[in-house]
């Protein structure tokens, strides 16, 4: 998606640069879901700086992706809020997304066994 | 992201319309607040329609603000109370179309319910939006 290279500053390095994506299509695979519970959640989910813009754009880009549907739900204590669901190409997107966090949880799990390895003999080296 | 908007000016005016009163309408509807200024507005249209809108977000507001649907203070702008009124009632009549009941959820007093003739005729009835199930056709 060439809409959202990332949210500045949300990721610190530690997270994939799209981890939005799985993160929201994760969240609306589990139901539908209005714009600022999204945002709390994947504030919790560790993208911190997320920001209510990126997340409309992100939002909108995924709808004209057809990776999500919305509506306005009409609500009788407040104003409308927009309800999103996600799709069935969504969730092909999401099954996608989730197997190339597989693959990337195995190049840094390999990664990390040879650091532990390499650790393990230093330290049985040292007198 | 290629912009999605169209090439001539006078439906370019009426999409970015509807993206500005969108951005307003979700801001308001998610409790973000209701005043923005036009660095809020760009911040939610996205980077990649600067290009485009950038010279022409003020005047698209301008028009808002001409036609009533926006206040504008300064460099802040909010939804008027017309746009307020016309939007819950434009989403309220959305809402109705979605939870309107399907050809098999008609009551048992519809016309459509006493034959397969007649569920056929409801049905292409109802898709030209002239029949309320449960109702009879004059």
């Amino acid at each position: 998606m060439s809409t959202m290279s990332g949210l500045p500053g949300d990721t610190n390095g530690t997270l994939p640069r799209h981890y939005l994506k799985p993160c929201l299509l994760l969240l609306l695979a589990e139901g539908p879901s209005h714009g600022y519970e999204l945002l709390e959640h994947v504030r919790r989910m560790g993208i911190k700086g997320a920001e209510p813009g990126g997340l409309y754009r992100y939002l909108r880009a995924m709808e004209k992706e057809e990776m999500v549907s919305s509506w306005w739900e009409p609500s009788q204590a407040g104003p409308a809020r927009r309800t999103y669901v996600l799709t069935e190409h969504g969730r092909k997107g999401l099954n996608e997304s989730v197997q190339s966090l597989r693959d990337v949880r195995e190049i840094l799990v390999t990664l990390l066994d040879r650091y532990d390895t390499l650790s393990t003999r230093a330290g049985a080296s040292r007198p | 992201m290629t912009s999605s908007a169209p090439k001539s000016e006078q439906l370019r005016v009426l999409y970015w319309r509807s993206e500005i009163l969108q951005v307003l309408y979700w801001l308001h509807g998610e409790g973000l607040g209701d005043l923005v200024d036009i660095g809020l507005i760009r911040t939610y249209l996205g980077v990649e329609v600067l290009g485009e809108v950038q010279e022409n977000l003020s005047t698209y507001l301008d028009l808002l603000v001409a036609d009533g649907s926006l206040v504008g203070d300064g460099d802040w702008y909010a939804l008027s109370e017309r746009a307020l009124a016309d939007g819950e009632a434009q989403m309220a009549t959305a809402f109705t179309d979605l939870v309107r009941p399907v050809l098999s959820e008609c009551n048992d007093e519809c016309w459509c319910q006493t034959s397969a003739a007649e569920a056929e005729a409801c049905a292409r009835a109802r898709h030209a939006s002239d029949h309320e199930p449960g109702k009879a056709i004059t």
